[in-house]
């Protein structure tokens, strides 16, 4: 469950100076004032300048015309099963009559695309004047710091409700700015039938599809898909430790256990106390079972997984106030037992 | 056997103020611990579940935690055994590494409250006043009086 509180809303348009700034060249304005992302240049910059403990959430302009004309609305995630790093939740819309301009940009399959390719079209989304003029996107970027701490829990918070709140999160907000949406399609992992149930439940003015492999299917997914993972990608370019470490080119491969580059990254920094720094999911097995060989054996304090265990008193209870030679034992005193406190004779 | 306390008022005095930690886990390690790196980095203020609340998390294990202070005419104190004693009976001696006013209280995935043990445990230096101070001459006169006064009042 992503806390309210560690969303950090940039939203474009908030004082009069950003609109001023939002008529020179994209590229040249300062994320930091505008709070904008205007091209592929600015995204990095942009995450660097968040905490990389917290979730981020970014929001594009919102374009006229998809306030007006009814919206499609694409949802996919990047960056789900690596250990390393941030899970991003992407959505893209555009009107249903504007299909062309997603067909143009080249959102098809956005498994069969490249890097490199990726890039240009995220690029494109933000600065040529077809797709500004129709799409709008959002990402949420949730740290793996957040990960692992909803997953720890007390009341446990699986990888899924994260997700799920997440998307109906950055839904919401796209609805909040204003987005006439009309149709969502979402790409999922999962079984599709219990996440549609749930997302109509959420929005049942809204036709919605939860398909398995839906980036492939449909272009808005698919421009939801290249956001997510285009910002899942420079998350880990820019991502700075505030543990000091210091690794060249952030060089620490896929995130993917498989991973050779990933694997001796996981073996090379490890804190015998703190354990992994915090770009790790300190809640996947393989983190788990690299500080159980490697680090500080670790305890926590868990008196509420305790059962009761209470079935009425126990008829061996009356023989086991003596010890063998007769002695009779002494129970603790109740005040000092409620507050935790005994006779302590050797520390 | 006897256990020493390696100190006195002067190092007492001179005594290091140290960052203390209260965590709610059992650490099997003895050792320095890059704190301020690692952990402090990352305490952050939670004022949504009440004034002074901090957040920070261990090992991925979400904390929420609050300073504390010392009980009024109390010391923290931080004292090491370089030695570890050869047998049970052997004499201990421990010498003090340094003092703290406050600690940093941190409680698994739960807002500090007077449930918590520590909290609980505290209520013991009021009892153990109230059950040690003497009681002067004065007043225990002057509650004879009174339930004297009491006794005539009751039919």
């Amino acid at each position: 469950m992503s806390d309210q509180e560690d969303l950090v809303v940039k939203k474009e348009n908030k004082s009069i100076e950003s609109i001023d700034e939002n008529d020179e060249d994209p590229d040249d304005v300062d994320f930091k004032d505008s709070g904008k992302i205007g091209s592929l240049k600015a995204l990095g910059p942009f995450i660097a300048s968040k905490e990389n403990s917290r979730n981020t959430v970014y929001l594009s302009d919102v374009p006229d015309i998809c306030k007006d004309k009814p919206c499609m609305l694409g949802v996919d995630e990047a960056g789900r099963g690596p250990v390393l790093g941030p899970m991003v939740y992407g959505i893209s819309y555009c009107p249903l009559e504007r299909n062309k301009a997603l067909e143009d940009l080249g959102c098809a399959d956005s498994k069969q695309l490249t890097e490199g390719k990726r890039d240009i079209i995220f690029n494109d989304i933000n600065t040529k004047e077809y797709a500004t003029s129709c799409v709008g996107w959002a990402v949420e970027i949730i740290s793996p710091n957040t990960i692992s701490t909803s997953m720890y829990r007390r009341s446990k918070c699986s990888l899924n409700e994260v997700s799920m709140d997440s998307a109906m999160g950055l839904i919401q907000q796209a609805i909040d700015a204003g987005v006439n949406i009309a149709e969502v399609y979402v790409d999922t992992v999962g079984p599709p039938e219990k996440y549609q149930e749930k997302l109509l439940k959420r929005f049942p003015n809204f036709k919605i599809t939860v398909a398995k492999k839906a980036d492939s299917t449909y272009p808005i997914v698919s421009a939801a898909s290249i956001c997510a993972k285009v910002t899942r990608d420079h998350a880990l370019k820019v991502w700075s430790f505030p543990e000091g470490l210091v690794i060249k080119d952030n060089e620490f491969g896929s995130g993917y256990p498989g991973d050779p580059v990933t694997r001796r990254f996981l073996t090379e920094y490890i804190d015998l106390v703190f354990g992994f720094p915090r770009l790790v999911r300190f809640s996947w097995s393989t983190a788990e079972n690299a500080l159980a060989d490697k680090a500080y054996d670790m305890e926590f304090d868990e008196p509420d997984s305790e059962k009761p265990k209470y079935a009425g008193t126990k008829l061996t209870k009356f023989f086991k106030g003596t010890t063998k030679s007769g002695e009779v034992i002494r129970e603790e005193c109740r005040f000092f037992k409620q507050r935790h406190l005994e006779n302590v004779m050797e520390f | 056997m006897s256990i020493t306390l390696d100190f006195n008022g002067k190092n007492f005095a001179k005594g290091k103020n140290l960052d203390v930690h209260y965590l709610p886990a059992k650490i099997d390690g003895d050792g320095e611990a890059n704190v301020e790196n690692c952990f402090n980095n990352y305490t952050r203020e939670a004022t949504e579940f009440g004034p002074g609340i901090l957040t920070n998390a261990l090992r991925g294990y979400p904390l929420m935690g609050e300073k504390l202070k010392v009980p009024e005419g109390y010391r923290g104190l931080v004292l090491q055994e370089t030695e570890k004693p050869i047998s049970d009976t052997s004499d201990r001696k421990l010498r003090l590494t340094g003092v703290f006013q406050d600690f940093t209280y941190w409680n698994y995935d739960k807002v500090p409250s007077n449930d918590d043990p520590y909290r609980q445990a505290l209520l013991l230096p009021d009892v153990a006043q109230a059950l040690s101070q003497p009681i002067s001459e004065e007043y225990l006169e002057a509650e004879i009086a009174r339930n004297k006064e009491n006794a005539k009042e009751s039919p």
